[in-house]
This record gives C-alpha cells, structure tokens and sequence, in this order.
C-alpha cells in the first residue's frame, strides 16, 4: 500500500510539473485577459484606468524582479527588456505622458482589448523561456 | 537460510513478484503500441465518395498547433487558435461537394505514463463533403512534410493537373532563418520558409502551381518568403504585420462553386481577403493587415530587392531573440523602389493605439530590422 501511494505520488508530480511547464506562458496571457474581464466589469473610468494601471505596473514589478534573480538565462533578457518596454508605453498611453495621448474613458475597455490582444499574435512563438515564464508568474502570485 | 526466513522473505516477495509481473506486463504491452512503426497511423475509413467526375477542387490545409495558440475573445472566452481553425476547414471540407480536402494538424507530443510517446498528427480526408478517413500519424520523417506527403499520395484521387488547386498554413510566423523551435514538442527540429516551399514542391513535383495559397501567420508577407512559395503558387494570401490568432475567416471557401463560378481566382483571393480583413476590424484592436501577391506580377519588385533582404538577413542571424524588429519595408529608403505596389493589394487599418495609430498606409511589404 506504500508502494502504491509513494508510486502515486511520483507520477502526480511528475504530470503536473508537465502541466505546470505548459501552462506558464498561458497564464501571463490569462493574467491581462482577467484585467480585461475586470475593466470591463466595471463602469467607472477610474476604476477602470486604476485596473488597468495596476496591473501593467505590477507585470512590470514581476519582470524586473525576474531579471535582478540572475536565474535566467541572457538571451531571455533582451526579451524581458522589450516586454518592460512594450508595458511602459501601455502605461504611459493610459495616462498620456511620454508625447501619447491619454487614452480617453470611452476607450478603456477597447485599450483593455488591445493590451490583451497585443500578446496573441500568430508570430510569438519565439517568446521567453519557460524558466523564465515559470519564474514570473509566481512572482506575480506572490506580489 | 533458515527456513523460518526463507518462507517471511518468500511470503513478502512472492505478491511483489506477481505484482510486478502484472505490470510488467502491461508496460510492455504499452510500449508495443506505442512504439510500433508498423502502422505509422491508426486509421479510420469510412465507406462513400464516390462520383462518375473526379473533384474539382483540391485543398489542403495545415494546421499547426504545436505550440502557444491560446487566445480570448472580446468576452473574455479562451480559444485555441488551431482546434478554431479545424472546425473552419471541416466546415469548409462538408461544404464544397465538388471538392476533395486534406486536413493536416499538427498536435503536441504527448506521452501515455509519461514515457511512452503518443502519435502527434492528426489528418482528415474528404471527399465529396463526406469524410473518407480519419487518422493518426507520426510527424517524423527525413524532411518536415514526409509524413503529410504520404498521407497525401496515397489518398489523392483526380489529376492534379485538372483541378483547381488550395494550400492554406494557419500557424505562428514561418521563420526565414534560424527556425529552431517551432514545434514546441521538438525544441531542436528546425521550420524555415524553405522547407515550406519544399513541401509543396512534393505535392507539385511536375511543376504544375497551385492556384492560391494562404498563409494564415504573422510577418510573411515579405519580399523573401513571396519569393520562396513564388514557384508554387499563382497567388499568394498574408500578412505582412501581425495577424491575431483568430486568423482568417473561411468562410468564403465554403462555398467554391458560388465564390469561383466565373474562374477567376484573382478575383476570390482579394474578396477572401476583404473578408478576412472586415472581420478582424470588427474587434481586433491591434493592426490588421492583410495582402493579395499576384505571383505573376510581384517578381520584378521581389528581385530588385533580394541582395537589400539576404543581407539584412545575413546581419541579423547572430544577433540575439529581441534584437531585432520588423517594420512596414516602405519605412526602409533602401526597399523604395519603382514597382514596389504593383501586384499587391493591400487592406490595412493601423492599431487602435500605440505609436503605430497613425500610421495610415501600410505597403503590403514586410523588412526587418534591428532596434536601436
């Protein structure tokens, strides 16, 4: 019975690290389309812009932490630097510094669509690692 | 040994033993299937397709879906890319009765108890708008297709030279260089452009053209991979810029003998493209771009600005993911040149936001180049 339960244990861990590895690059996508969900739930602009702010600061917070734990590899770091940088000029386009327009109340929840749908294209396949990946999503669990 | 021992360490391995005998066995039985190169598929054949004129139309898609395909809708609904762009081909498959219709899907590895490696292919044969087989495959072979070609071959039925021919790609951008990656399940197997065109030159080996290819990705309408498939096909669909994972609506492929009654193919493809491009304006947020190449009207601008792109190409193959960017090629002075619009339709609206809003025209041609 041991055996059998220690064996069982061996094997669940083992498919859900698979899943887990799978999953990582899936859960930075489904990370802006809660945002998404979460902006669009709600009818103040405040809240929405506050959301949408929050959000983009605190991905930005992740990939920064990621890259100061020296445990990624270097060629993912100048895919983290243009990933900070695309967050940035989403950030400075919600509140319209950095020579933007501020994106207006009445296209918060289009500005949400685009932040999401700016990660799912059909040319991301070259993307960070999946250390990488795994590293910032519990670091946005954690934050 | 003392007896007394003999029979507790017989008493404690023997249901061990057998236990391990059990599973032993059902290990190898495992591993038999899923090893066995003997068929290479496991096959479904359905009875039915059968006519006193050979199809019309022949189209073969490639669906590939090993890797991130995940996408959400405007309500927040995940999708797959790929299992999204499937549905469309069956529909289109049941559909068109004049038609025979091979469908390619190319699936994640996956492994039964972890080990034992599972068949990561997926193909779909109708005729007729009736399904005539459904089967597994491997997607190994000497070159990337081998496997696709097979299938191919063996169930193809009219003269291709008779027919009215469709390739359609859907998958992430198709590498001009480097390539290592693709498929996520094969980390070190390499996807260029060439062997693409490699593969269709397996389907066309006696160098008829097909009559229209799509390519449903990012970034691949480019001076370099228009070339590449040039020899293959009359005209070519893609995005030059970025194209969301929702790709290209299929609709107007569901209906061949409505949408191509008079033959003109030139005149399908731009409606196939101003439908694509409609719908995606509807709720994508991002650029949309979408570009018509007639192939027999592209090659003086391509060749005029081949050395400019193998060298651009050249300069960026060492350099590191992230280091480069691509760009509208009209943006570049060095591909500004006479005949650089001709042969290309382009329909194109600028992202809704970022720097890019006012970009208003888009040339149909895509570069690279690094970033500052």
């Amino acid at each position: 019975m041991k055996k059998r339960t220690v064996f069982g244990v061996l094997v669940l861990m083992l498919v859900l690290v698979q899943a887990g590895i799978a999953a990582d690059k899936e859960d930075i996508q489904k990370y802006f389309n809660d945002t998404a969900c979460k902006v669009k739930a709600t009818t103040d602009p405040i809240q929405k812009r506050e959301i949408l702010n929050k959000s983009l600061q605190t991905m930005s917070v992740a990939l920064a932490r990621v890259e100061r734990s020296g445990l990624i590899a270097q060629e993912d770091r100048a895919v983290i630097d243009n990933f900070k940088a695309t967050l940035q000029e989403k950030q400075d386009e919600l509140s319209g510094s950095n020579g933007y327009e501020r994106v207006t109340d009445a296209q918060l929840n289009d500005f949400s669509d685009y932040v999401v749908q700016d990660m799912e294209q059909a040319g991301r396949y070259i993307s960070i690692s999946l250390i990488a990946a795994l590293l910032i999503v519990i670091i946005l669990v954690l934050l | 040994m003392p007896s007394s021992i003999n029979r507790f360490s017989t008493s404690i391995t023997r249901p061990c033993l057998i236990q391990f005998n059990r599973i032993g066995r059902a290990i190898l039985v495992l591993f038999l299937f899923s090893c066995s190169t003997i068929p290479l598929t496991q096959r479904e054949t359905h009875p039915g397709g059968e006519s006193a004129f050979p199809p019309r139309y022949s189209l073969i898609f490639i669906i590939h879906g090993d890797g991130n395909y995940r996408y959400h809708d405007t309500g927040g609904k995940g999708h797959e890319a790929d299992a999204e762009a499937l549905k469309g081909a069956i529909r289109v498959a049941q559909q068109n009765l004049q038609a025979e219709v091979f469908i390619f899907h190319q699936i994640p590895r996956k492994h039964t108890l972890l080990f034992f490696p599972r068949r990561d292919g997926k193909f779909y044969y109708y005729r007729y708008g009736q399904m005539l087989a459904k089967e597994s495959y491997r997607r190994h072979g000497s070159s990337r297709f081998d496997p696709e070609m097979e299938l191919y071959h063996r169930f193809r039925a009219g003269e291709p030279t008779q027919q009215m021919k469709f390739f359609l790609y859907f998958g992430h951008e198709i590498p001009e260089l480097g390539g290592e990656g693709y498929d996520a399940s094969y980390p070190h197997r390499m996807f260029t452009v060439h062997d693409l065109a490699d593969g269709l030159q397996q389907i066309t080996p006696d160098s008829s053209k097909f009559d229209l290819i799509v390519l449903s990705t990012c970034f691949n309408g480019t001076p370099y991979t228009v070339a590449a498939l040039a020899p293959y096909t009359r005209i070519l669909v893609a995005s030059p810029d970025n194209l969301h994972l929702s790709y290209f609506n299929l609709h107007p492929f569901e209906q061949l003998d409505v949408g191509l009654r008079d033959g003109d193919v030139a005149g399908f493809a731009k409606n196939f493209a101003r439908q694509a491009f409609d719908r995606l304006t509807d709720d994508i947020q991002t650029a949309v771009t979408v570009s018509v190449y007639d192939m027999d009207r592209v090659p003086r601008y391509v060749q005029s600005v081949a050395s400019v792109y193998q060298h651009a190409l050249a300069a960026l193959k060492d350099q590191k993911r992230g280091s480069f960017e691509h760009c509208d090629c009209a943006e570049d002075s060095a591909y500004v040149l006479p005949g650089m619009s001709e042969g290309v339709d382009v329909f194109y609206r600028p992202p809704r936001f970022g720097r890019s809003k006012h970009k208003l025209t888009h040339s149909g041609w895509e570069c690279l180049r690094l970033l500052k």
